[in-house]
């Protein structure tokens, strides 16, 4: 499998990014009053399909990767951090009772987000932080 | 007469026949079967294996998980190769390189010429398929060459059933785990049983090597397993009766269709249309009895064995990328892959049981409206006891593949390696009794309608209880064979088990309980559906009996099992060819009064039935049954995706549908949040057609074309099942077993909510809108 490393991370990394911005698109339009494009089933079925190819190609480079690599713990960071993403996304795309509740878990959602992008990155449970001076 | 009582004499008939045929192929088949030798020797005398060897060996690969690691004669799993066909090439290979060394003074077979190899190719084939058998000794007598390559590849399955490094890469593509088999000695007796196995697989039957057949063409000739399988080494290639009842059996498919389809313009050209449908729904008044409400907690062990199932399904599947770990976790030190396909496999078939064992008990008070004393003691009981079979036989069986319950006790109590009929004798013997039990229960309650005055609905319930005492009884089928009973003996009574159980009394208990259901909602006239269903039986019956001997054509079997195993299950496919009509009266009877639509998900599971009837059981069924087909297939992914689509896709579904008609009794009452049953609906029939499409059928053919290019033992070898296309294709599961996995979450999900923090209905909502 491993000849198929580079393939499979671009899957990986492609559909971050997809699902990163249908979120995106769905939470602006939650916000704009929109809920129901924001439920479209046509959207939903895209998000569902294009997060089931993220998975995927997540496990399928988990079990290519030498387990070294997970030693600092940032994949399991990762993991918690994917949790309360998935979390914060519910309540901002239909839980959050009021629109302020709604405003803050989108924006949490998508902090959450860019930060788990930075620890993919980094390798380091740290993140961004890693890079910053001091 | 009347048309029922025709019906039911013909059905006597032809089961009469049937079976009288079925046992008659049976002492064929013990007649017919491969020679187990007292002695195998070298030409000088040396002993290399006795017969003590051979059935030690065998135990030894029942202790392991038999059929659940690998395959013999093409019937198991699918990770490791099939022992018999991998035996036989590695034996064939080694021949040629002494050859190779001794006649061209080459490093080995392959770096001669191809002239070369030719040459050695057609000395090769006499050598390895005559046959050395003296009935009179019971000696087989083998060439100087054929010792050699026997040490050698023995030496090479000790390696590899042990802890040697220098096959760990093998044995992790393989999904073992390592010291698969304890000791040198257990290990030594394996290679015995397997290489007799690959021996009968190679060696020609002496009725085929007689005087008078000898100027046959080579492919005339068989060996005891028909041929099977492929091996271009030693001529081992389809021979013209598997092609002639091929052919024929495609024929015998068309006819029945042809005549089907009469019968159903005719019959349909007769109805009447005169039936009136209640206002309202005769199940709203049902009186639940108590033994009918202690069902409910056999419902809630379904979903915790449909679920336990999933994830040792997901466990098995995983094995084949990574052979001995999760995720970086040693799994196979705790759980190994046999063992985990052992508990899949066989709690695929628990809960559907549970649940069809669960729908009788609750059904039989609910038609007869008797509820005989002790009933709910009964029903209590029997819970009890399946929960300590389930659990004692799981714990056997984990016993006996990490190698610690020794050889003595396994087969009563461990691990009896057979796919589908894996629990020990202690636990069959259990549940046989329990299925007595049941029966018994079941009986009881029906009997104030089945010894009562004629009505209209006593065919169906009689016919409903036959089924039942089918179902208990000839789980016996499972107890005809002993711990050292010849392995095509065991096939021919196994297969009784696992065919006639699913494909004929559960088929009868189905359509009989469905009829049921209907009439009793008053959808259906009882006289047009008894007479319905009594003609689905004789079709089913009419292919599924003799249908039961295409799971034999390969285990050492004569060729008349052949012509009668493909004639009768291209029948079997007949009747499915019409499911849409029974689609279309489901679909019909869903929609026949406002009130139905509070049954509106168990009738789209009995709609998915009909759909799964179709695709898993007949086109995907009858792409591996005719015999030459099924030559090449048998054993590789296009088996599972018949197994997965078939034993899910219908008896999956229709446990599901019936869970849920009797839930609506059980819990009718309370309101029922049905989204969950909507998204669990169409996450498992999306979920099974993803990994049937994205996984089984894409590599099932890959496989398929290696094996009808390069022989059955390429195309289950490592080096085809490690190439990456081959991993990633199984990566493609993840998608389709995610979302059947939430499917069933939700299905658990709905039933935990009918009785945790449930909503009850208001007084109206006898007919709420769901």
């Amino acid at each position: 499998m491993i000849e198929f490393y580079s393939q499979i991370k671009w899957v990986h990394v492609a559909a971050v990014l997809a699902s990163g911005a249908i979120f995106l698109l769905r939470g602006l339009l939650v916000q704009l009053k929109r809920e129901n494009w924001a439920m479209a089933a046509p959207l939903r079925y895209l998000s569902y399909s294009i997060d089931s190819v993220l998975l995927t190609a997540a496990l399928m480079l988990l079990t290519i990767l030498p387990h070294a690599m997970y030693a600092n713990g940032w994949l399991t960071v990762k993991l918690v951090l994917l949790v309360v993403y998935v979390v914060l996304g519910s309540f901002a795309l239909k839980r959050g009772r009021t629109p302020r509740a709604r405003l803050v878990s989108y924006i949490l959602a998508l902090l959450t987000f860019a930060f788990m992008l930075t620890v993919a990155r980094a390798h380091h449970p740290l993140g961004w932080l890693v890079w910053a001076p001091g | 007469m009347s048309t029922t009582r025709k019906l039911w004499l013909g059905l006597t008939a032809l089961l009469v026949v049937s079976f009288s045929i079925l046992l008659w192929a049976g002492t064929e088949i013990f007649r017919a079967a491969p020679p187990m030798p007292e002695r195998v020797v070298s030409v000088d005398g040396e002993l290399v294996y006795s017969r003590a060897d051979i059935e030690q060996g065998r135990q030894v690969w029942q202790s392991i998980g038999g059929m659940q690691l690998g395959s013999i004669w093409g019937h198991g799993s699918y990770v490791a190769p099939d022992w018999s066909a991998d035996w036989l090439h590695r034996e064939a290979l080694d021949v040629l390189d002494q050859w190779a060394r001794s006649d061209f003074g080459a490093a080995g077979y392959d770096a001669l010429s191809g002239e070369q190899q030719g040459t050695l190719r057609a000395r090769l084939s006499p050598l390895m398929r005559s046959n050395r058998h003296d009935p009179e000794s019971g000696t087989i007598t083998l060439p100087r060459e054929r010792v050699i390559a026997a040490a050698n590849v023995a030496a090479h399955y000790i390696s590899l059933f042990g802890n040697d490094p220098a096959t760990a890469t093998l044995r992790e593509a393989y999904a073992m785990k390592n010291n698969t088999v304890d000791t040198l000695e257990h290990r030594r007796a394996l290679t015995a049983f397997i290489w007799w196995t690959a021996w009968a697989a190679g060696t020609e039957r002496p009725e085929t090597m007689s005087p008078a057949s000898s100027t046959q063409p080579q492919a005339a000739r068989v060996t005891y397993t028909n041929n099977w399988p492929s091996e271009p080494l030693i001529d081992n290639v389809p021979p013209p009766s598997l092609w002639l009842w091929s052919v024929f059996s495609v024929l015998f498919l068309i006819a029945g269709i042809g005549a089907l389809g009469w019968w159903y313009a005719v019959s349909h050209s007769r109805e009447d249309g005169t039936h009136t449908i209640p206002a309202s729904d005769p199940f709203a008044a049902l009186k639940v009895t108590p033994s009918m409400r202690a069902t409910a907690k056999y419902f809630w062990v379904v979903l915790a064995l449909f679920l336990t199932q999933i994830l040792l399904g997901a466990i098995t599947a995983h094995y084949q990328v990574e052979g001995q770990e999760a995720y970086g976790f040693a799994l196979a030190e705790y759980l190994p892959y046999s063992l985990a396909r052992t508990w899949h496999t066989q709690l695929a078939v628990l809960w559907i049981a549970v649940a069809w064992l669960a729908t009788g008990l609750y059904i039989a008070p609910a038609l007869s409206g008797h509820e005989p004393k002790f009933q709910r003691l009964g029903v209590n009981f029997l819970f009890v006891s399946l929960l300590i079979i389930v659990v004692g036989s799981f714990a056997g069986q984990w016993f006996a593949v990490m190698q610690k319950l020794g050889l003595e006790y396994n087969f009563w109590f461990g691990h009896q390696g057979w796919e589908y009929a894996d629990m020990g004798r202690f636990w069959q013997w259990y549940l046989f009794i329990g299925l007595l039990l049941w029966l018994t229960l079941v009986g009881r309650s029906l009997w104030p309608m089945l010894r009562g005055p004629a009505h209209e609905s006593k065919s169906i319930i009689a016919l409903m209880f036959l089924s039942t005492v089918a179902i208990g009884l000839f789980f016996g089928a499972a107890l005809m064979w002993g711990e050292h009973t010849h392995i095509s003996e065991v096939e021919y009574w196994r297969w009784w088990l696992v065919h006639l159980w699913v494909e004929g009394f559960f088929e009868v208990f189905a359509a009989a309980v469905m009829a049921l259901i209907f009439t009793r909602l008053g959808l259906l006239k009882t006289s047009t559906a008894t007479v319905a269903v009594l003609f689905a039986t004789i079709i089913f019956m009419a292919g599924g009996v003799l249908g039961t001997l295409h799971h034999l054509y390969f285990v050492g079997t004569p060729t008349a099992v052949v012509a009668l195993g493909a004639s009768f299950s291209a029948l079997e496919v007949v009747p499915l060819a019409f499911i849409g009509f029974e689609a279309y009266q489901t679909f019909k009877l869903g929609h026949a009064t406002p009130w139905m639509a509070r049954y509106r998900w168990p009738i789209m599971f009995f709609i998915a039935v009909s759909f799964w009837n179709l695709v898993g059981a007949g086109l995907f069924g009858f792409l591996i049954n005719p015999p030459v087909s099924l030559y090449y297939m048998q054993g590789l992914n296009l088996t599972p995706l018949h197994g997965h689509t078939a034993l899910f896709g219908v008896y999956g579904m229709l446990g599901i549908a019936l869970m849920l008609f009797c839930l609506r009794g059980l819990r009718g009452q309370m309101v029922w949040e049905t989204r969950p049953l909507k998204v669990a609906f169409w996450s498992l029939n999306i979920g099974l057609s993803l990994m049937a499409l994205l996984t089984l059928l894409p590599l099932g053919i890959m496989q398929l074309i290696a094996a009808i290019g390069h022989g059955y033992a390429y195309a289950r070898s490592a080096e085809f099942m490690q190439q990456p296309i081959v991993e990633l294709l199984v990566w493609m599961r993840v998608p389709g077993d995610t979302l059947f996995s939430i499917g069933a979450l939700a299905l658990s999900w709905f039933v935990l909510r009918l009785w945790v923090m449930p909503k009850r209905e208001v007084p109206a909502g006898a007919t709420e809108l769901v």
